[in-house]
């Protein structure tokens, strides 16, 4: 609209100035919206339903979104408040949540709805601004820098998107405003759900500081455990800590959080965002020999991790939830699922979570067909600044140089020792789901 | 008006610019004939997109088996079907 011809003109005449005035400008004078949708998963299907003639609204009664049912592995992925009641947590096995709760509903996952519910958020965002960034399907950045001067007052037009929202669309959203994109996705997480919150620099000790430092983005239990062990428990701790200290203590890492306890943040939003529109990255292969080991199940695994994981770090997203097939000779599948508390892209992160979830789920019989799939993505944007729990930051050096090597030399440029005289190919084709029109962005 | 919400058989007409009106539909019950009803007085229209899902409604009367009822009947754009919603 009026705006983009004035940017335009703007940048066409004096593009240093205006680089150089939005390299000062960029910390303090931003205004960032984190959009997140309350319980999207479950909220979604429950107004599709609801739309569709349902006689009850699933946000109104014990009830879940969990992963295929005829597989007994399935875990929660969302849950309404009702059964929030029963102590029913996101992530446990549904069938541990039947146990708390008989009457419990459980919903299949809708893909299609969750993507157009997503879209029709963004069609509604994109009134306010036409910066916006989709950060994961219930999740949209949006910067509102100099839109004030047309549209009006920050807090009030956050107001208005979160109400649109609700009543065209049918569900709930939480809304934060700060200066950078991770205190507006700490302020959106402190009220919901239907609400707007800022976190602005000066709100930090206040609203921020108090709360346990596990509730920092990014910190997992791991980093949770070692900072307990130096006496930090709140954010504020952790802010007010010497940042010498933390990286010793936790390298590079230390620095970064330290940085997220203050404030310290300045990605940009960034325009696109191909998020939405994959819904998962699986990979999967039929043995040419039965696999009768624990090793060389765990090689094929590795197999399938190398590719998916090459495909995750391309498209530049991470991923919440991680999943292990198993199809044994006589046919039989079953399948386990995880999520992790810190979203990944690390091919170690994933494998050795994949392990794991094949361990405690095969019995021992003769595989002829394995599947690794990660799914629920979102942006790598803060993960990028460095990384992880558990010293991942070395082994993300690694993938990207391996990753490197083999775009530039072919896939079996470079492989894993274990693979040498091994009968088993070092890495298996990736397949992104669903939308194949997506394979030449990933 | 209760929710009822099953697929119905619809003849529509559509002016140039796509703007849909229901003329007559068939609904059947499940032990009984197909029943035809000519779509009366429309008295209201509106358009709702629920999670993100564009549907036209409409408010209308008819006489149903020898009845004048007010009912409403909706039409999923995205799938191109017809819905008695509630009667
Ligand atoms: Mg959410």
């Amino acid at each position: 609209m009026f705006l983009h011809i004035l940017n335009y003109v703007f940048t066409e005449h004096t593009f240093g100035i205006i680089i150089l005035l939005q390299g000062e400008k960029m910390m303090e004078d931003r205004i960032i919206f984190h959009i997140d949708a309350n319980s999207a998963f479950l909220s979604w299907s429950a107004v599709n339903a609801l739309q569709h003639g349902a006689p009850v609204d699933f946000r109104e009664v014990p009830s879940i979104v969990g992963g295929n049912q005829a597989t007994r592995h399935g875990i929660v992925l969302a849950k309404s408040i009702p059964a929030k009641k029963y102590g029913i947590q996101t992530g446990e096995p549904i069938i541990q949540a039947r146990q708390k709760c008989p009457s419990l509903l459980v919903i299949p996952p809708e893909y299609y709805v969750y993507m157009r519910c997503n879209a029709a958020m963004c069609d509604i965002v994109k009134d306010f601004s036409d910066r916006i960034q989709v950060f994961s399907i219930d999740e949209v950045f949006v910067d509102y820098t100099g839109m004030e001067k047309i549209l009006g007052d920050a807090q009030a037009v956050a107001h208005q998107i979160k109400d649109r929202i609700k009543n065209e669309l049918g569900f709930t959203v939480s809304v934060g405003i700060s200066s950078n994109k991770l205190l507006a996705k700490m302020a959106s997480d402190l009220k919901k759900p239907d609400a707007v919150t800022t976190l602005y620099r000066d709100e930090i000790e206040e609203k921020m500081w108090v709360l346990p430092v596990r509730d920092l983005y990014m910190v997992g239990a791991a980093t949770e455990k070692k900072l307990a062990k130096m006496g930090i428990y709140s954010i504020g701790d952790l802010a007010n800590s010497e940042v010498e200290f933390l990286k010793d203590k936790l390298m590079s890492w230390g620095e970064v959080i330290w940085c997220f306890a203050n404030g310290i943040e300045d990605s940009p939003v960034k325009p696109g965002g191909a998020i939405p529109y994959v819904k998962g990255v699986g990979n999967s292969c039929t043995i040419h020999f039965d696999v009768e080991d624990r090793e060389t199940a765990h090689k094929v695994l590795l197999s399938l991790v190398e590719t998916v994981g090459m495909r995750l770090r391309q498209g530049a997203f991470c991923a919440k939830l991680v999943q292990v097939s198993v199809k044994t000779s006589e046919l039989k599948t079953y399948s386990h699922q995880r999520k992790f508390y810190v979203p990944t892209d690390c091919t170690n992160a994933i494998f050795e979570e994949a392990c794991r979830l094949f361990d405690e789920v095969w019995k021992g019989e003769p595989i002829r067909h394995l599947g690794v799939r990660v799914s629920e993505l979102c942006g790598n944007d803060f993960v990028q600044l460095s990384l992880l729990e558990n010293n991942y930051e070395k082994q993300r050096q690694v993938d990207r140089a391996v990753d490197d090597i083999r775009i530039k030399f072919g896939s079996f440029s470079v492989f894993r020792a274990g693979f040498l005289h091994s009968r088993l190919s070092p890495l298996q084709g990736g397949i992104v789901e669903d939308f194949p029109a997506m394979t030449s962005i990933l | 008006m209760k929710v009822y919400m099953k697929p119905v058989k619809m003849v529509a007409w559509f002016t140039e610019n796509g703007v849909p009106t229901p003329v007559r539909f068939q609904m059947k019950e499940d032990d009984k004939e197909f029943l035809t009803i000519k779509v009366g007085n429309i008295s209201e229209r509106k358009e709702e997109k629920l999670a993100g899902n564009r549907m036209l409604i409409y408010r209308c009367q008819s006489e149903i088996e020898g009845t004048e009822k007010v009912y409403e009947l909706k039409y999923e754009i995205g799938t191109c079907k017809w819905y008695l919603y509630k009667i």
